[in-house]
């Protein structure tokens, strides 16, 4: 369980090591990029809670995700229009839903562990 | 396996995420800094705009006041101008007046007029009838300065305002200076008009010539005199 945290730790780290710097007018990529990762972690956790997670369906979900979201946000640059409101709206409802489901289900656990727990204080 | 490579996935996602996040927060960290470093860049652009403003109004200022004093030099040369005129015209009436006066040398054209014993002298007893005497000679000057003689002399020497004609026995004294007959007295002025006045009906000469004494009279175009020796 502290390979993936220590994967974190490692990526944080290097992103700041290596002093990327992006141009200002792509700062709305990394953004974008960010919400969709962002997004599809949450849904993983969500679906790890619900007992339906899929390792190769949560990675390539995460790549697909970032790189449609670029890819919109860039489309919407050529065209002038602000599409990458739409990849941040569909993100930002996909995720408060996925945190209210995650929230649902950690309240039920807490829930049945106390009921639990008064049972055994009762028997 | 199965569990390994979950990790292993996971690992991969968490690692692109923190990179990503990192990256993400040093790029908007860079660009706030450089946000600040445009602050003061717009402040010194400010603060030299400012400057140069204030510049300008000085310079609008000195311009006004260069050209008030500008206004005022002119004006202080007309005066200059309009006063060195007059002192012009000062300076030329007091050489005028200097040169009347005899403080300075005067020439120009004239009369001389001259006076002469009589040759012919009937008995010695009365030839104080027919010499020249001194009030001839002041009669004529008196005459000529009344018919506007700029200046006169005899036989060369310059009368002054406060100059005297006396008799010493056969010769006039002339402030001192001591001539026998016969006198020529010259007088500056307008030729015509003097010698009108000389020639008049019962004038000077008609006096001269009823006392026996021998004129002549008779314009000059030059008459040169000295001044006074001081």
């Amino acid at each position: 369980m502290w390979l993936p945290l220590l994967f974190l730790l490692l990526g944080i780290g290097l992103g700041f090591l290596t002093d990327v710097s992006v141009p200002e007018h792509f700062a709305s990529y990394l953004s974008i990029a960010i919400l969709a990762a962002l997004d599809t972690l949450i849904g993983g956790i969500k679906g790890y809670l619900n007992n339906e997670f899929d390792p190769h369906n949560f990675l390539t979900g995460f790549f697909f995700n970032i790189t449609l979201a670029v890819i919109i946000t860039f489309i919407g640059d050529q065209l002038g229009v602000d599409l990458y409101l739409a990849a941040v709206v569909a993100f930002g409802l996909r995720l408060f839903n996925n945190l209210s489901i995650i929230r649902h289900h950690l309240f039920n656990y807490y829930q049945e562990k106390r009921k639990k727990r008064i049972k055994n204080a009762g028997n | 396996m199965k569990m390994k490579s979950k990790r292993a996935i996971l690992s991969l996602v968490l690692f692109t995420f923190g990179f990503l996040i990192a990256a993400s927060f040093q790029n908007t960290k860079a660009f706030v800094f450089e946000q600040e470093d445009v602050d003061p860049d717009w402040e010194r652009t400010f603060y030299y705009t400012q400057q140069l403003i204030d510049f300008e109004k000085q310079n609008q200022d000195l311009q006004q006041e260069i050209n008030e004093v500008r206004a005022d030099i002119l004006q202080f040369e007309n005066e200059l101008v309009s006063s060195e005129e007059e002192i012009k015209d000062t300076v030329q009436e007091k050489i005028d007046l200097q040169a009347l006066n005899g403080e300075l040398p005067i020439e120009g054209p004239g009369i001389f007029i001259t006076l002469k014993d009589q040759e012919y002298v009937p008995s010695e007893e009365s030839i104080d009838d027919y010499i020249v005497h001194d009030r001839h000679v002041q009669l004529v000057i008196n005459e000529l300065y009344s018919a506007g003689a700029e200046a006169i002399a005899i036989n060369g020497q310059r009368i002054y305002h406060d100059s005297h004609i006396v008799c010493t026995g056969p010769v006039i004294s002339v402030d001192n200076q001591q001539y026998p007959a016969p006198f020529e007295i010259e007088a500056i002025g307008n030729p015509n008009t003097l010698r009108e006045s000389m020639e008049l009906d019962r004038g000077v000469i008609d006096q001269l010539v009823n006392e026996q004494i021998e004129v002549e009279v008779g314009a000059r175009e030059q008459i040169n005199m000295n001044s006074k020796l001081r």
